[in-house]
Order: C-alpha cells, then structure tokens, then sequence
C-alpha cells in the first residue's frame, strides 16, 4: 500500500505519463480518427482491423486515453495535496524564532551590529519592512528577537491553483463526455422542432445567405424564436459566432443546405424549326410532363446538384451544393422511349440527348428551386462552466507561479553589550537577482539608524 | 506608401541589424550590437505600421492567411527578442535569432504565400481572432527566443567543458536562466491565447470548446512539452543540457503546430 501511494505521490510518475500522453496524441493526428472500416482496410490493409480493435481509430475517447487522463488527474491531486498541507502549516504558523547560525546557512545574508539597543533596532528594521510591504511576524526568547517579514505569500499557492484549475477543467471534460447533449437539427423556413429533452421548441421564421461582392459567401443567419406551451417566449437572429443562449440551451447556426429530394425544375423547350415556340415545363423527379402537340411525355428521372462523371465515367454529385445541376431527363411516346440525357443548367450547349428522333426539340435547364434548410447545433453541456472556471483558475495560478514570487526575510537581533548584533537572511525561489537588490537596500537602510 | 513598401523596408532593415549582430559576433565591439538593437526596432516599428495599413486596408485582423500570419510571427519574435535583449543583455543571441525572422520575412514574401486579403469565411469574422491568434504567436515568438538561447546554451556548456571560457561573458549558466525567463513568459501567453482563448473561441463559433481537431491536440502537445520543461525543473532540478533540450523540442513542436498541421494535416483550423 505505501509502495502504491509513494508511487503515485512521486512526480517521476507525472513526467512518465506527461511523455505517454504526447506520444500518444501525437499517434491520434497520424491516424485519421473516426473514418469508416472501409477506409482503414484500404489505408492500412491487415492492420485496419488491429488499429480498429485497440481504439486507435477513435483515440482521444478510446479507454485508455482517457484512462491515462485520469490517472495523470489523481496524480495531480495526490502531488498537490501532499505538499499543500506542509506550505500551509508553513503560511499559517510558521516557526518565527530562528538561530542566527541557520540563517547565516542562507544563500542571501547579510550580518552587521548596531550601536543602539535591540528594542530600537527592531523598530528601526521593521520599519523599513513594512514601506516595502512586507508582513512581519515576531517572537522574543533568550534575549534575542526574531523576524519574520513576508510578502506575496500568494505566490507559493500558484502552482496549487494551476493544478486546481487543471482539475475543474479535467472535471469539465469528463462532465461533457458524460452527459454533454450535443445535436444537430435541420430545419426548413416555418418549421418548428422540439428541443430534444426541454420543455420548449424553436422555429426557424427566416434563413439568409449573405454573400460578398466576389461571391463567396459572409454570413448565415438564422431567425429563431423560442416557443414555450405554444407561444413565443423569445426571439433572436444567429449567425456563426453569434448563437442563442435559452435555459442552458445553446442554439449555433452550423449549416445549411438544399434539400434535394425533390427539387422543383422548371425546363424549356423550344423548337428549331419555330422560333417562336417555347414551353414550359414544371417538373419534379419522377413526374411526368405532357407536350400535347408533339405526343410527347417527358420526365425527369434524376437530379444531380454538383454533376460530376467518376472515374468510372458514371455521372455522381462532388456536392451538395448547386454549382452545376443537371438533370437526366426522358422523352417517351406511347410505350417507345424516344431519347434520354442529361442537361445543364449552367452549360445549355452541353446538353446531348441520345436517340432523339425529334431532333427538332431542345431541352433547357433553367430553373431549380429546392427548399433551403438551416442546420441548427443544439448543445446543453454543463461542463462549459466547470471549463471557464478550471481556465480562470489556471490562468490566475499561472500569474501567481511565475509574477509573484513570494519572499521572505528571517532576522535575529541579539544583544552585545548594549548594542545589537543583526543577523538577516532572505528566501524568494524566483526573480532571485531583483530579490538581492532589495534585500540589500533594506539593510543598508537599516545600517544608516543610529 | 503602401504597405508592401513597409514590407520591404522592414525585410530590408531586419538584414542590416542581423549583418550587424554577425559584425558583432567577430569584432566583439559593443557598437555594432548596438547598431543591430535600434536596425532591429527601427525595422519593428515600420513593421507595425504595416500590419496598421494592412488591418486598415482589408478591414479585418492581420492573421488570415499565411502571408499575414507569417508577417505577424516575424513581427512577434522581434517584439519578443528586443524585450529579451533589452532586460538580460543577450546580445549574442540577435545574430542567430534574426536568422529565423529573416527566414520568416522571407517565407512570407516568397510566392508561393498568396498575398490578397481574402474576405473572412463567417467562422473567422470575430474579435476572438484577434485575441487568439496575437497571443499565441507572440507566447510562441518568446518560445522561439528559448529555442536560440538553449541551443547556444548547449554550444557554451560543451566549450565551457573543454576548459574555454565564453566570450564577452555569457556564460552557460546565465544563457541557461535566460531561456528559463523566455518560457516562463511564453508559456503563460501560450497558454491563454492557444488554449484559454482557443477553447471559448471555438465554444462560440462551432459549440464545443475541444474538438480533438489536429491543431488543438498539437497545441496541447506543444503545452506538455513545456509542462515538462517547468516540472522537470522545479522538481527534479533539471537545468542545463537536458533543460535545454527539452526546449528545443517544445520549440520543434509550436513550429509543426504553426507549419506542419496545415500543410501535412486536415482539419477544422484549416483556413489558411
Ligand atoms: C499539464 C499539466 C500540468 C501543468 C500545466 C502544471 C503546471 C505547473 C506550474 C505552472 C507549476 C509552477 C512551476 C514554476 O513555478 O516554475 C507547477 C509546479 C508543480 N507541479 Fe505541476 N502542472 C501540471 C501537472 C502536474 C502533475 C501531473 C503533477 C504531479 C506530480 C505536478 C506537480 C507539480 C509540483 C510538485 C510542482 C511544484 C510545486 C511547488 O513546489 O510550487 N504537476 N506545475
């Protein structure tokens, strides 16, 4: 048992697993996290599976790395609360009588005498202690007095607070992993969804793209209004980096899209015998459209946003996004199929229809029109405050650590025939050469009294 | 002027106070460092007045692509350096250190960085860009400082080993402390602008504070390594060689951070 605490206590342990835990989020940015089995077949062949089976493929949730976090946890709060019970015994009831031998063991001492009598010296020094701040504690035995003068005692604690605030933001971590609820909702205009595990829903009233002059795009925004037992409680625009906050609720705008499943396609057809005649075609995939005069039905088999051929040279979609749409459209008289092919939106002259009889007819891609969906992140995480908190901590810790250094100054004053023999010696574990300055001119200012 | 000018200036300003630096690597006279010192800030204020014109002119923050944010690391590991130089007198170090900032002017310049000024994606259109990206860079310009130091501390220590004594009186020792005071600036700054920041950042624009994304995991790589350099230190009283070492490495790995992530590895930092 105290084998196993001595280990945990030790911060050889620490630095073990602070090495462990590099290497092995290191190996998480070289694998790809979170890809299909299929991926990691063909990226890795045999070892696909094996990397699969050890969690390598979802490394920062896999067991173990979240079980090295906690241990390097408890080894935080095993190494910081040893050494807290000591420094605080050490702050709160120090020892203040001191010899004069241990303090001349110091690396920063001073001795010199002065021709006035202890009780004078004393005030004399303490004096010039307190104008510098310093906090001093006294004690009286065997003829000598002894000093104790401190400042910015905080300053020991900084590494303490850094390690707290470590831990609130580990807590944090653990708290959202646990039971973080993290969603993510699509919602078409006028639509209105409940809020996953809440009491209230949301609709979304309106959804703009914005977009820069060069046509990329600047902003989405989402006009969300809260409904509660059926009517609107709240109200607000969001865009990216601007969410809605509503009872723990946080909503983001996180995308948005076209719904393609059935889009609506408006298609012209014109004649090259007849300048004059133009139809218009309403259509969406699967119906059929009539063109009476020419005994003609023509429908849209299927709809691509972002046509692209494969290397297969089979027509697919590079996106979601209509940056080239097209549709593979057929004409069909009576039982015959008269043509089929693909037309352009964006590149009419493109469109090349097989089998077609009519060659007098030519088909137009001009209009598509798809709902446009919002997609709304619902989060509830009550680990974020545990994080704001754990980083406060951490950052107050860390100004504490290293800009404000506690020091310290011990003195005895011992009497010599009427006079008084002064011995000083001062402690501060950082900023030691702005440290020795002061200490210096405190004594050269105590040596000038009289 | 434009700011391309300033630009240019700058460059040019930041190789005549490195010449100098060399100039005072041979000749040992106080003159030139000196000279190198006010070539130095000189070429830091045009620097500044650049990045001005530069915020002026498309109207967002100098970091959003790799052009900016690499005028803006130079910027931050001048700033840095000047601050390390002026209060420990590490004068020695300039001739190395404007190495890696010409290095950076020079990169930033070349043309492969594209220079428009891009209009903001939404993720980027806030003021946490700029509190988190300065910080960051400027915690990582005084790791870059660290980096110098060590690597001449670890020249000082093996001559001081062979019985030679170090010129103009920086000593092993004091190169030693010099890197320690250069990380415990940067990694309080490091830690606020890249992780701190980071995290309310990303809470605000994606709705989660960590996304294991690999910029984020090369940051924290970069925090631990540092972690282990102070622990080490103040625990295990490492200093000197191994201290040294640890440094460099954690330089090593702010610079894959910076570099590596966006142009070996894919994923949601990748804007510029
Ligand atoms: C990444 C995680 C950690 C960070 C960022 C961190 C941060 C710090 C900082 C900033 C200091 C003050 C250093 C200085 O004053 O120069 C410190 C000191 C210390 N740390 Fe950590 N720490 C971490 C993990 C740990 C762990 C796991 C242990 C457990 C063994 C530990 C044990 C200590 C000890 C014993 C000290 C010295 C305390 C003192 O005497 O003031 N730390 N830490």
């Amino acid at each position: 048992m105290r084998a196993v605490i001595k280990f945990l206590t030790s911060v050889r342990l620490a630095i073990v697993l602070l090495i462990l835990i590099i290497c092995s989020s290191i190996l998480g940015t070289l694998i790809p996290q979170g890809r299909s089995a299929e991926e990691y077949l063909v990226r890795y062949g045999q070892l696909g599976g094996l990397l699969q089976r050890l969690q390598f493929t979802r490394l920062y949730q896999s067991f173990w790395y979240v079980g090295l976090l906690v241990f390097f946890g408890l080894n935080i709060i095993i190494c910081t609360l040893t050494r807290l019970m000591p420094k605080i015994r050490r702050v709160f009831r120090p020892l203040v009588d001191a010899d004069s031998k241990n303090i001349q063991a110091l690396k920063i001492k001073e001795k010199f005498r002065l021709t006035i009598e202890p009780g004078a010296a004393k005030e004399a020094v303490k004096k010039e202690l307190v104008r510098r701040r310093y906090k001093i504690k006294e004690s009286t035995s065997e003829g000598r007095i002894s000093l104790l003068a401190r400042k910015r005692v905080l300053g020991w604690f900084g590494s303490d607070i850094v390690h707290l605030g470590l831990l609130v933001i580990l807590t944090g971590g653990v708290v959202t992993g646990l039971f973080g609820l993290k969603q993510s909702l699509s919602f078409t205009e006028n639509q209105t969804l409940p809020v996953p595990r809440a009491d209230f829903s949301i609709r979304l009233d309106k959804f703009t793209t914005e977009y820069y002059p060069n046509g990329s795009v600047r902003d989405w925004k989402s006009d969300l209004t809260v409904i509660e037992a059926g009517q609107s409680v709240h109200q607000k625009t969001i865009e990216v980096n601007h969410p809605l906050t509503y009872k723990g609720y946080v909503f983001y705008q996180s995308g948005y899209g076209w719904d393609w499943q059935s889009p609506a396609l408006e298609v012209w057809v014109k004649k090259s015998s007849d300048p004059a005649y133009l139809r218009k075609l309403s259509l969406k995939v699967g119906e059929k459209s009539v063109l009476e005069e020419e005994s003609l039905q023509v429908t849209v088999v299927r709809f691509l946003p972002d046509f692209v051929l494969d290397e297969n040279r089979q027509p697919g979609t590079r996106s979601l996004e209509p940056n080239n749409p097209a549709a593979f459209i057929e004409g069909w008289n009576g039982g015959e199929k008269v043509f089929s092919g693909w037309i352009f939106a964006k590149f009419p002259d493109f469109s090349r229809l097989h089998g077609a009889k009519e060659t007098e007819l030519s088909f137009e891609l001009k209009d598509i029109k798809a709902p446009q969906y919002s997609v709304i992140q619902i989060s509830k995480d009550l680990g974020v405050p545990l994080i704001w908190a754990g980083c406060s901590l951490l950052m107050a810790g860390l100004f504490l650590a290293f800009y404000w250094p506690t020091r310290e100054v011990r003195l005895v004053i011992e009497e010599s025939g009427g006079k008084s023999e002064v011995t000083a010696g001062g402690i501060s574990a950082k900023s030691q050469e702005a440290f020795m300055k002061e200490f210096s001119d405190i004594m050269s200012a105590a040596r000038k009294t009289r | 002027m434009s700011e391309a000018t300033f630009f240019l200036l700058t460059f040019i300003l930041y190789i005549l106070a490195a010449a100098f630096y060399f100039v005072f690597l041979f000749s040992k006279k106080e003159g030139s460092a000196k000279a190198g010192f006010m070539l130095a800030f000189l070429g830091l204020l045009l620097h500044t007045l650049a990045l001005i014109l530069r915020t002026v002119e498309s109207g967002h923050a100098p970091f959003t692509n790799m052009y900016e944010s690499l005028s803006f690391l130079a910027w931050s590991s001048i700033l840095a350096y000047l601050i390390i130089e002026w209060k420990y007198r590490v004068r020695r170090a300039g001739a190395y250190f404007l190495l890696i900032v010409i290095a950076l002017m020079a990169l930033a310049s070349s043309p492969l960085m594209p220079k428009e000024a891009a209009p903001l994606v939404p993720a980027l259109q806030s003021y946490w860009l700029w509190l988190h990206v300065s910080v960051t860079l400027l915690g990582e310009a005084f790791f870059a400082v660290a980096f110098i130091t060590s690597i001449m501390y670890l020249r000082a220590e093996a001559r001081e080993r062979k019985g030679r004594a170090t010129p103009t009186g920086l000593s092993a020792q004091r190169l030693d402390a010099i890197s320690y005071r250069a990380v415990s600036v940067g990694f309080p700054l490091f830690t606020l602008g890249a992780l701190v920041f980071g995290m309310v950042w990303a809470h605000k624009a994606w709705g989660s504070y960590w996304s294991w994304d690999p910029k984020e995991v090369w940051s924290l790589i970069t925090w631990f390594v540092f972690a282990l350099y102070l622990h080490t230190r103040i625990i295990m009283g490492w200093k000197g060689r191994r201290s040294a070492v640890i440094a460099v490495i954690g330089f090593l790995a702010a610079l894959f951070t910076y570099f590596g992530v966006n142009y070996l590895l894919s994923g949601l930092h990748s804007y510029v």
